[in-house]
């Protein structure tokens, strides 16, 4: 058996040391973070607690993930 | 903070209104559910001038259908992008499948989007802040399909995810006592709910809204259990000593 990554487990099951969000908050500024960020400006202090929801809730993560490179690829800058 | 409008998280895909083709009769439904209320004369935030066209032509009964046909094509485009990007991840679905719940997502986001346009301030790009009501259903539908007849475990399947092998012997002791503390506080500080939630999502990778479909209930009170959860674990193992931040920094 291939040796499980302790520090994965470890972060799944405890979550981001930081204060976060919740998942209806991060979908109302989803949009708004992704531009930010697309935009080189300071996403984190615009939205805090964002990152550290995204560190902690993978479908989360997979939704700005997906909205930052669709949006990157949808308007080249 | 979550608002008192219903988002799309909220909503179970069994109690929506299904939406396949954008025929007449499907502009006519997706009509009544958009607000008749003027738009407001100028909006907060940086509204770009393309934006404030797309809420212009949504709302103006000469080129509502037109508008209502752009905007479903933009949603089915990035419904299909989240779907390509996840179904590699799942090559048991098969590519007409993967295309059926492009059309649903973006069927949904459409119905999603038109019901909740008046909540559009302008802090992105209309574009923007429609592409995340489709990818969020593309994303939603290919988890719930991917999960579709699986039993969704709510026990640990295994502890041996615990385990570590290979260690020095003074860190898998240092190691061992602080996943003994964790099993025992996941077993006894923990309420039983908390418990089911945080094993199916933290340890058992269940995807958080198969578990909220599977509970009847949604995916922000789902994350909120997590949260109570492993905060009280954090607690727990802090007040015993044992040291976090050098175990989970760099992950």
């Amino acid at each position: 058996m291939e040796r499980p990554d302790l520090k994965n487990t470890l972060g799944r099951l405890l979550g981001p040391s930081q204060p976060e969000i919740g998942c209806d908050a991060c979908f109302e500024e989803l949009d708004r973070y992704v531009e930010l960020e697309l935009a080189g400006k300071d996403a984190d202090a615009a939205v805090p607690g964002l990152r550290a929801h995204l560190e902690g809730c993978p479908a989360c993560r997979e939704e700005h993930d997906s909205l930052r490179a669709f949006v990157a690829a949808d308007r080249p800058r | 903070m979550p608002t008192a409008t219903k988002t799309p998280l909220d909503e179970g895909a069994g109690r929506r209104q299904r939406l396949r083709v954008l025929d007449a009769a499907t502009v006519g439904a997706v009509e009544s559910v958009i607000p008749s209320v003027a738009p407001p004369a100028s909006l907060p935030g940086p509204n770009d001038a393309e934006s404030l066209e797309w809420l212009r032509c949504l709302r103006a009964e000469g080129t509502r259908d037109e508008a209502i046909a752009r905007l479903h094509a933009l949603l089915l485009r990035a419904a299909r992008f989240e779907v390509a990007r996840r179904g590699a991840t799942f090559p048991h679905l098969r590519g007409n499948e993967l295309d059926d719940i492009a059309n649903e997502a973006a069927d949904d986001a459409l119905m999603s989007v038109l019901r909740r346009l008046d909540d559009f301030r302008g802090a992105s790009r209309f574009t923007t802040w429609v592409y995340k009501f489709a990818l969020l259903e593309a994303a939603a539908k290919v988890r719930k399909r991917a999960w579709q007849g699986r039993e969704v475990p709510l026990e640990p399947e295994s502890w041996r995810l615990f385990s570590s092998t290979g260690l020095e012997p003074d860190a898998e002791a240092e190691q061992h006592e602080l996943l003994a503390t964790l099993q025992s506080a996941i077993a006894d500080v923990l309420t039983p709910h908390q418990r089911s939630v945080l094993v199916a999502l933290a340890l058992n990778g269940v995807p958080i809204d198969v578990l909220a479909e599977r509970l009847d209930t949604n995916r922000g009170a789902l994350y909120k259990t997590l949260h109570d959860a492993r905060r009280k674990l954090r607690k727990h193992l802090e007040e015993r000593g044992l040291a976090l931040d050098d175990r989970l920094e760099d992950r």
